[in-house]
C-alpha cells in the first residue's frame, strides 16, 4: 500500500506478473521503484487487464488516470505511423538488430514522436521474434494459402497476411485458443513465449521458426505527468527503468528460447526452413514494404537495414 | 407496445422514433455479424471492420435505450420494501429515489462530457464533483485526430478534416463521432430522470422501477390462467 | 470497513426503490471519488467499454433477440405438443411433459424467465384442464424453468465467462450434463409423487403422433444443433453463434412456422403459405412483427446491461482498492479449504440473489472468488456451474425471486402460494446443488473429453 505524500504511480498492464516477459519486468520496476523510492513515490501495478485493457489504457493515460503502461508496438500506429516499421515483416534480422534500432537514434527519436500526441515513450521491451502456427505445416509461403490467420489489429499485418493469400481475421486474444481449436481460424503469429504460454501449440499442427516479425512493447508515461515531476525524481524514476530495461531485455531471447523448448518437451512439433524456404517467405512477404513506406519513412526503413547489415 | 406517458401526437411520435432506433440498432448489429460468419466461412474473407462497428452500436443500443427505458419504466429494482410502507411514505421514497438517479445522471452526465470533449476537441470541465467551469486547453487538449482501429473514414466526412484535424487525412473514423452517445445517451437520461421525478411529484407516476424483466410479456399472458 | 459501507450503501438505495442499476453505479461513483483519483470521466469510459470493450457480452443481446424470434414464432406449442407425444402418458405425465418441455425450450433460451413464460402459460392452463391443482402445476413450472440458465446457451454463463475470461464454449458444455440431470431428477420426483398421489395420466398417441409432433418442433429444435455444432464444429465463435441463431430464428418463425410476419393469419385465419405470397420475402424483414420484436429484445437487452455496465463499475472500484486480492488473502491465512470455501460462496450467492439480476450479481461476486478459488485449485468451469445453480436456486426461494414472481403472474396466484407450491420441488434442486458442488466431474467430464483440460493462462 501507498503511503500518504508519496507520487502513485499506476501501472496497468494485460498479462500475468511472473511469467509473461511484460508482466516480469513489470514486477521488476514494480519492486525496484518501491524500494529504492520509499517515502518519495510508490508504484501499483494492475495485471491481466483488472483495470484497462490496451485499447482503454492509451486513452486513460491521456486523461491521466494511469500513468505508466507497455502495450505493443502496434497500438501506437494510431499517434504515429511511424511504429508501423515493427510490423512489417522481415524488417529485421533478429532480435538484436531489433534492439540496436531501437537505442540508435532513429529508435530514441521514436520514443520522443508521440509528445505532441501527449505521450512520451521511456524504453522498448522485448517480448521477441514472431514464429507462425497453423493446423497444416507451413514450410512455403504457399502453405499459407486460403488459411484464416488472426493477427493483431494492424493494417500492416492484415496486408501481410493477405501478401501470402491468407485471410486475417480480427479477434480477442482471448478467443483465440478456442477458435484454433474449433477451427474458426487455422492459425495465427506470435513468440515463442506467447505461444507457450497460451498454449496454442496444442491445438496446432506445429510451430514454423520464421522470425519474420517482431512483437515488441514500449513503456509509455503521460507527457503532463512526466513534466509535473521532481527533476530529481524523475531522474532517478528513468534510471531505474533504464536499468530494468536493460535486465529484462537482454533475458527477453533466453526466455523465449527456453519456451521453444518446453514447446517441444511437450510434444509440440517446431519447424525449421531452409535457406531457400526461408527465401520464398521473404519474397511473398516483402512487396507489403511498399505500401506502408510513406508511413515510415524510406530513411528510419534505410536506418533499419544498415543496422541488420552490421548484424553477423 | 407503447406506454408513453402523455398520448399526444408528438409524444407518440418521438416513442415510435426512439422504438424503432432500438430495433434498427439491434438488427443492424445482428446483419453485420451474421454477414461476416457467411463471409469467412463460405467466401474466406470478411468485413474486418465488422467487429469494431457491432461492438459501437451495442454501445449505442444501450446508451441510447437506457433514457427510454426510464420513460417507459422497464428498470430493475427490489419492490419488496416500498409495497410495504403507507401510500405517503411510498411517495416521499419514490421522491427520494428519483433525487438520487437525478443526481448520479448528473455525474455520469459530467463524466461523459469529461471523457468525449477533447476527442472533439473541446474543453474538459473542472471541478472534481460538479462542474465549475471549462478548463484551459493544454498542448494534449485537442485529440480530435484520435482515430478508431478498423472503421474505415466514411468519404463524406471528409469535410471534417479541415474542420478538427488540421486538414489532415483520416484513415479511420475518428473517435469523436462513436463516443458521441456518451454525452447525448447521459443527457437524454438526466431529462428522462428529472421527467420521471416531476411525474412522481405531480402524482402521475408511483415508482421508477418494475420488479422483474418479465413484467410485460407476464401480463400478455396471465389471462390464460386466471380465476373466473 | 470502507467495502462494508459501498454494499450496505448499494443494498439501502435498491431497497428505497432506486433502480439496481443506479444502486450500484450511484455507490461506486461515490467511493471513487473519495477514495481514489478517479475522475468521473474514467466512469464514463467504464460504462463505455461495458459494452465497446466487452466482445463476449456481445452474445447477450443476440441470444435474448434468438430467444423473442422462438417465443413470438409459436415454437413453445410446437415443443409442448412434441413432449405430450413422448411422455404424457406417464403417471403424471402432463406434469413431466411439461419439465421435458421446459428442459427444450431452456436449449433454445439463454433465460429462465423466458422459459417460465413461454412454456408456463400453456402449460399452466393444460394441467389445470385435465385436473391438476394450479399450486403444483406452479411449483412444477416455476422450478423446471430454472433450467434455463443451467442449460446452454445462457446469459449468465456468457456473463461469468466474460468476467473471468473463461471460455464461453467450454461453459456451454459443462452445462449440458447437469442440465439433463437437473431435469431427470425433477421429473423422476413428479413420477413418484404421482405415483403416490394417483394423479392424471393421458393417452398414449401412437408413434405416429410422436414422430408427427417432432417434425414440426425439429425446424425450432435445430437451432441447438446450429448453437452447439457450429461453435463445436469450427464454423462460429460462440458470440456469432448467437448471432446466427438470432436469425435462423427469425427465418423460422416468419417462413416456416408462420405465426409472426406477413404470413401469419389474423383473427384465426389460417397462416398463408409462401408461395400465395413471395413478396413476404422482402416484407418480413420490415414487418411490424419483427420490428416489434427487435424492439422488445433491445428493451431488455438495455434494461439487463445497464446493470452490468453499473456493476463493472463497481468491479472497477474493487479492483482499485485491491479487495479481492485482500479477502483471498484473509480466507487462505483463515485456513479454509475447499469445502469450506465453497459453502461460503452458495451462502453469498444465496443471499446475493435477494436483491440482484443474476447476471449483475455474478459480475460482482465472481471476481471477488475467482482469485481464491484458483489458489484453492478449484476447476474454474466448475465454479461457474456452482455459480449459475446458486441462481437457479434463488430465483425460487423467498422472498425475492424472479422466477417465483414470473410464475405467480403467469399462473395467476399469490407470490406466497408459489412459494410454498415450489418447495418440495425447491428440495430436489438442493439436493443437485449438493451433488453439483461435490462431484466435479458432473460439470468438467464433457468440456474435458471434448476441449482438453482446462488452461489457465493469467
Ligand atoms: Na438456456
Ligand atoms: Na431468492
Amino acid at each position: 500500500d501507498c503511503d500518504d505524500g508519496e507520487i502513485v504511480i499506476k501501472f496497468s498492464h494485460v498479462t500475468n506478473t511472473d511469467r509473461h516477459p511484460k508482466g516480469i519486468a513489470a514486477s521488476l520496476l514494480q519492486e525496484r521503484v518501491n524500494e529504492e523510492m520509499d517515502g518519495t513515490a510508490c508504484m501499483e501495478v494492475y495485471p491481466n487487464s483488472t483495470l484497462y485493457n490496451d485499447d482503454q489504457v492509451l486513452e486513460a493515460m491521456l486523461n491521466g488516470d494511469v500513468q505508466m503502461a507497455a502495450p505493443s508496438l502496434s497500438k501506437f500506429e494510431q499517434f504515429t505511423k511511424q511504429f508501423r516499421i515493427f510490423d512489417l515483416p522481415f524488417m529485421f534480422k533478429n532480435i538484436d538488430a531489433v534492439d540496436a534500432f531501437q537505442a540508435s537514434e532513429t529508435g530514441a527519436a521514436m520514443k520522443e514522436s508521440m509528445v505532441r500526441r501527449g505521450l512520451l515513450g521511456l524504453g522498448f521491451w522485448h517480448n521477441g521474434m514472431k514464429q507462425m502456427s497453423a493446423n497444416v505445416p507451413l514450410l512455403e509461403p504457399s502453405d499459407a494459402e486460403g488459411l484464416k490467420f488472426r493477427v493483431q489489429n494492424s493494417d500492416v499485418l492484415k496486408a501481410q497476411m493477405a501478401a501470402m493469400g491468407a485471410s486475417p481475421q480480427p479477434m480477442a486474444f482471448s478467443e483465440v485458443y478456442g477458435a484454433l481449436q474449433t477451427g474458426v481460424v487455422d492459425g495465427q503469429e506470435n513468440t515463442w513465449s506467447n505461444i507457450y504460454g497460451q498454449k496454442f501449440f496444442e491445438v496446432q499442427d506445429g510451430t514454423t521458426e520464421t522470425n519474420h516479425g517482431v512483437l515488441d512493447y514500449m513503456l509509455v508515461t503521460g507527457v503532463d505527468w512526466w513534466d509535473s515531476l521532481d527533476a530529481e525524481v524523475r531522474d532517478q524514476l528513468s534510471t531505474i527503468i533504464d536499468e530494468v530495461t536493460t535486465t529484462r531485455n537482454s533475458e527477453s531471447y533466453k526466455v523465449n528460447q527456453e519456451a521453444k523448448q518446453a514447446i517441444i518437451d511437450a510434444g509440440g512439433e517446431v519447424r525449421e526452413l531452409t535457406p531457400e524456404q526461408r527465401e520464398a517467405w521473404v519474397n511473398a512477404m516483402k512487396p507489403v514494404w511498399e505500401e506502408f513506406t510513406d508511413d515510415v519513412g524510406q530513411d528510419n526503413i534505410d536506418a533499419a537495414q544498415a543496422i541488420n547489415a552490421e548484424q553477423s | 407496445m407503447s406506454h408513453d406517458p402523455d398520448g399526444s401526437v408528438l409524444g407518440r411520435f418521438v416513442n415510435e422514433l426512439e422504438e424503432s432506433a432500438i430495433a434498427l440498432i439491434l438488427g443492424a448489429m445482428t446483419i453485420i455479424t451474421f454477414i461476416n460468419v457467411v463471409l469467412r466461412y463460405g467466401f474466406n474473407t470478411g468485413l474486418i471492420w465488422g467487429l469494431e462497428a457491432t461492438s459501437f452500436l451495442f454501445a449505442w443500443l444501450v446508451l441510447f435505450g437506457v433514457s427510454y427505458c426510464v420513460k417507459v419504466t422497464a428498470h430493475l429494482g427490489v419492490d419488496a420494501i416500498i409495497n410495504l410502507v403507507s401510500p405517503a411514505a411510498r411517495r416521499g421514497l419514490a421522491l427520494l429515489a428519483a433525487a438520487l438517479c437525478i443526481l448520479y445522471a448528473f455525474l455520469l452526465f459530467k463524466g461523459a462530457w469529461d471523457y468525449w470533449a477533447n476527442f472533439a476537441n473541446l474543453p474538459q470541465t473542472t471541478g472534481r464533483w460538479f462542474p465549475t467551469g471549462f478548463e484551459e486547453m493544454g498542448r494534449t487538449s485537442y485529440r480530435a485526430w484520435y482515430a478508431v482501429v478498423d472503421i474505415p473514414m466514411p468519404e463524406w466526412l471528409r469535410f471534417l478534416e479541415p474542420l478538427m484535424n488540421e486538414g489532415e487525412e483520416y484513415e479511420k473514423l475518428p473517435r469523436f463521432i462513436p463516443y458521441f452517445i456518451l454525452p447525448f445517451g447521459a443527457a437524454l437520461l438526466l431529462f428522462r430522470f428529472v421527467q420521471a421525478g416531476v411525474r412522481i411529484w405531480t402524482g402521475h407516476r408511483d415508482s421508477l422501477i418494475v420488479s422483474h424483466e418479465a413484467e410485460d410479456a407476464v401480463d400478455d399472458v396471465a389471462h390464460m390462467n386466471r380465476e373466473d | 470497513m470502507d467495502v462494508v459501507l459501498l454494499f450496505a450503501s448499494v443494498v439501502g438505495l435498491m431497497l428505497i426503490g432506486v433502480p439496481i442499476a443506479v444502486s450500484l453505479g450511484l455507490s461506486s461513483i461515490f467511493f471513487l471519488l473519495i477514495l481514489s483519483d478517479t475522475s468521473l470521466g474514467s466512469v464514463a469510459q467504464s460504462f463505455f467499454q461495458a459494452m465497446a470493450g466487452h466482445y463476449t457480452l456481445l452474445a447477450i443481446p443476440f441470444f435474448i433477440l434468438a430467444s423473442s424470434f422462438m417465443s413470438t414464432g409459436g415454437v413453445a406449442q410446437r415443443i409442448i405438443r412434441f413432449s405430450i407425444a413422448l411422455v404424457g402418458h406417464l403417471h403424471g405425465g402432463l406434469a413431466i411433459a411439461g419439465v421435458f418441455a421446459c428442459m427444450l425450450f431452456a436449449a433454445l433460451s439463454g433465460s429462465s424467465p423466458a422459459t417460465v413464460v413461454a412454456i408456463g402459460s400453456i402449460v399452466i392452463a393444460g394441467m389445470r384442464q385435465v385436473g391438476y391443482s394450479r399450486d403444483f402445476a406452479a411449483g412444477v413450472i416455476a422450478n423446471a424453468g430454472t433450467l434455463g440458465i443451467l442449460i446452454p446457451p445462457s446469459i449468465v454463463m456468457v456473463v461469468y465467462a466474460s468476467a473471468t475470461d473463461v471460455s464461453v464454449g467450454r461453459m456451454f458444455l459443462a452445462g449440458v450434463i447437469p442440465g439433463l440431470l437437473a431435469g431427470t431428477m425433477l421429473m423422476a420426483t413428479i413420477y413418484i409423487i404421482a405415483r403416490m398421489r394417483d394423479l392424471p395420466k393421458g393417452d398414449w398417441l401412437g408413434w405416429g403422433e410422436v414422430f408427427a409432433a417432432g417434425r414440426e418442433a425439429s425446424w425450432g429444435l435445430f437451432l441447438i444443433v446450429i448453437i452447439l455444432g457450429g461453435i463445436y464444429g469450427g464454423i462460429f465463435t460462440p458470440t456469432e453463434a448467437a448471432a446466427v441463431a438470432a436469425v435462423y430464428a427469425f427465418l423460422i418463425a416468419s417462413f416456416v412456422y408462420r405465426d409472426m410476419g406477413p404470413l401469419a393469419g389474423r383473427d384465426g385465419a389460417p397462416n398463408l403459405p409462401l408461395w400465395r405470397k413471395p413478396i413476404a420475402l422482402v416484407t418480413a424483414f420490415v414487418h411490424r412483427d419483427t420490428r416489434d420484436t427487435l424492439f422488445e429484445a433491445g428493451k431488455l437487452t438495455v434494461t439487463l446491461m445497464f446493470i452490468i455496465a453499473n456493476a463493472l463499475i463497481l468491479k472497477h472500484v474493487l479492483t482499485d482498492e485491491q479487495i479481492p486480492q485482500q479477502i483471498a488473502g484473509a480466507m487462505i491465512s483463515a485456513g479454509f479449504g475447499p469445502v469450506m470455501f465453497l459453502v461460503i460462496v452458495n451462502v453469498i450467492l444465496l443471499i446475493g440473489g435477494q436483491f440482484m439480476e443474476p447476471s449483475g450479481l455474478i459480475v460482482i461476486v465472481a471476481p471477488l472468488v475467482f482469485p481464491i478459488a484458483i489458489e484453492l485449485g478449484i476447476d474454474p468451469i466448475h465454479l461457474g456451474i456452482i455459480m449459475v445453480v446458486n441462481m437457479e436456486i434463488g430465483m425460487i426461494t423467498p422472498p425475492v425471486g424472479l422466477n417465483l414472481f414470473v410464475t405467480s403472474g403467469v399462473a395467476g396466484m399469490p407470490m406466497m402460494n408459489v412459494v410454498r407450491a415450489a418447495l418440495p420441488f425447491l428440495a430436489v434442486l438442493f439436493v443437485f446443488l449438493i451433488m453439483v458442488t461435490y462431484i466435479p466431474w458432473i460439470s468438467t467430464w464433457l468440456p474435458t473429453t471434448f476441449m482438453g483440460p482446462e488452461i489457465i493462462t493469467n
